[in-house]
């Protein structure tokens, strides 16, 4: 098999392959990869160096992960997990990302592709207007600072009690969708500045909010998509995945430069700069930890505002109440962050970035809707491919520190892509396939041209077949809004 | 006096690189600079109706180019703008690098302007920032 790296690459099952800590001075542990022998090979050389610097990081326990969507990213691959011990391990902003809580949120409806279908272009435009996308957006909630920090620290619940959606809308967050751990005074002025105008954006990037349609035959598990709302015959479902914006990127920019300097004074070295840390029971580590979670409520409460302004659209558009139309939460679920978690070691703090919650059923994290279930899993594909809904699993637990995929994964770069189309033309021929897509910079849209990412398919029967999640339903899009 | 930019295709995946080089440090964070606005709109789409006047020192040049880009995606977010253009001159004095520069540019209005990628952040992955024969070369990635 002819892999991007030079390094001993071991089989350990079909979709579980292990890199020993022979393989790179410093070492801590193996690295395991997961991914068909197809997926790996078509992983970039970052993935392979990245995954084998987290594994020399102080206090690393079992392995240094990488999730099948894994690619290139900045200190930690994207698709990285990684959990540390909390007494002797380090915390890092490049095992997070700079999106903190970045996120997806599925949203169901009683509603059909037959109903929806002949005002779709209405429906898209009210979505438009209704939530701000693209570079510097602002938000249509105006917060003065008070505000803001209640936001740091009540996230989700905070816009529920402003009337922005539902109490059960928290009951089905990860977490509540409020982190109890922060501090607002760990939060520089220049955060505040680049997030308080922004509750309720999109951003632009990968970003976006998308009209999907749940069919029949792609259902896998009747019972447990029934449990979750999603009853299948063209259901229409609604999916938005954005995070914390320029408030939760200024967090992890602070931090950077604060951990390179803490470094030193700790004698901690790393493989890479963006690998920058510091051990978690530190005053470095402990600010960076609270300010991270007040950047994760922020996100929270933004997936939340931009929630109700879907809810508003779809009354505008359909005219009964959005709980008439049955617009519940299906699920919230970050894939940048750092949590404490329980396990046989120990209380460890586990990096996911670009990588979601898998907890299995009878978790007692959960709440107890999803005790029968296991915890949804919400992953996005590209554009043009569709998306799927997942639920986690006890062997993820076991495995993963539970943690499974978070999307598809690119698989060529913004500016390749750009070569090989225009937006204009993308988006004709989206239209054509009966997608419908708005957007604010049409550069950014072809960047965002489904060729650029692996099929999602391949990436979700990866993560089934190791075990670490479960399929539902595949959801299709129908509509699109990008920033 | 002259710079070039150019952005690189096989670095970073998921988001954006870019190598800037001139005959001269300021030559070369003109063209950082400039290469940081065009990813985030068309800079000859945006108007000049709001300015900021930005004053950066620190002993490190690749520190202070950092900061400096870092400044620009701060007043993206914080004033809702993106950039028509960013004159700016640099000076050396008791070891420490200074820039002094204007930001122009007008508030974000997508019916207006060409806009690009919304950046997160100024890395320092694969960052450098050197002399190569006569040019000042620099290799930045930015998060989108």
């Amino acid at each position: 098999m002819q892999l991007n790296t030079g390094m001993k690459v071991n089989r350990i099952t079909d979709e579980v392959w292990e890199i020993p800590t022979s393989e790179k001075s410093g070492m801590l542990v193996p690295a395991r990869i997961y991914g068909t022998p197809g997926i790996l090979q078509s992983m970039d050389q970052g993935v392979f160096d990245q995954v084998t610097n987290v594994a020399c990081l102080p206090g690393i326990q079992r392995y240094a992960l990488c999730m099948p969507d894994g690619h290139w990213g900045y200190g930690f691959p994207i698709g990285g997990v990684a959990a540390f011990d909390v007494r002797e391990g380090v915390i890092s902003p490049g095992g997070v990302g700079y999106d903190v809580n970045c996120g997806m949120r599925l949203i169901r409806t009683d509603l059909t592709l037959a109903e929806v279908a002949p005002r779709l272009p209405r429906l898209m435009d009210e979505l438009f207007r209704r939530v701000p996308a693209g570079v510097g957006a602002g938000g249509s909630v105006k917060l003065s600072r008070s505000d803001l920090n209640a936001v740091m620290v009540q996230g989700a619940r905070w816009c529920v009690e402003q009337g922005y959606g539902w109490h059960r809308d928290l009951e089905r967050s990860e977490e509540g969708g409020c982190i109890r751990v922060t501090d607002p005074s760990t939060v520089s002025d220049q955060a505040i500045g680049r997030g308080i105008s922004q509750l309720g954006t999109l951003g632009s990037g990968n970003h976006y909010l998308e009209v999907q349609v749940v069919s029949n035959d792609r259902i896998f598990d009747p019972a447990t998509a029934a449990a979750l709302g999603i009853t299948g015959q063209d259901q229409i479902v609604v999916m938005v995945h954005c995070g914390s914006r320029g408030f939760g990127h200024q967090v992890a920019t602070d931090y950077l430069k604060v951990f390179a300097k803490a470094m030193r004074r700790y004698g901690i070295s790393v493989n890479d700069q963006q690998l920058a840390c510091a051990p978690f029971r530190s005053q470095e580590g402990q600010d960076y930890y609270a300010a991270m979670n007040c950047a994760a409520n922020m996100a929270f409460a933004n997936r939340q505002v931009i929630t109700h302004h879907v809810r508003e659209a779809f009354t505008a558009v359909f005219g009964p109440s959005a709980e008439e139309l049955g617009m519940e939460l299906v699920y919230d679920v970050a894939h940048n962050i750092a949590k404490i978690e329980r396990y046989p070691e120990g209380e460890l703090l586990v990096h996911r970035k670009g990588a979601t919650r898998a907890f299995g059923p009878g978790s007692m994290e959960l709440t107890p809707e999803f005790r029968e279930t296991g915890q949804p899993v919400i992953c996005g594909g590209s554009m043009e491919t569709g998306s799927y809904l997942l639920v986690g699993t006890d062997r993820a637990v076991e495995e993963t520190f539970g943690s499974t995929m978070h999307g598809s994964g690119r698989t060529m770069s913004r500016a390749q892509a750009k070569k090989q189309v225009r937006g204009e033309q993308l988006q004709q021929q989206m239209k054509q396939h009966g997608i419908l897509v708005k957007a604010v910079s049409m550069s950014g849209l072809a960047e965002e041209a489904g060729f650029a990412y692996k099929n999602i398919s391949d990436v979700v029967e990866t993560v089934e077949g190791a075990g670490i999640t479960k399929r539902v339903a595949e959801l299709r899009p129908i509509g699109n809004i990008k920033g | 006096m002259s710079y070039e930019f150019r952005f690189l295709e096989d670095v970073a995946l998921a988001d954006i690189a870019f190598e800037a080089e001139g005959d001269s440090i300021e030559d070369l964070f003109q063209g950082a600079t400039r290469a940081l606005l065009e990813t985030m709109a068309d800079p000859q789409t945006v108007g000049a109706s709001w300015n900021r006047r930005i004053v950066k020192m620190d002993a490190a040049l690749d520190d202070l180019l950092v900061e400096w880009l870092s400044e620009i995606v701060y007043w993206k977010d914080a004033a809702g703008v993106v950039f028509h253009e960013a004159p700016l001159s640099l000076t050396h004095h008791n070891g420490q690098w200074k820039i002094e520069a204007s930001l122009i540019g007008a508030p974000v209005d997508h019916t207006l302007q060409t806009l690009r990628n919304d950046v997160k952040g100024i890395t320092r992955h694969l960052y450098k920032v050197g002399q190569n024969g006569p040019l000042w070369k620099a290799t930045v990635v930015v998060d989108v």
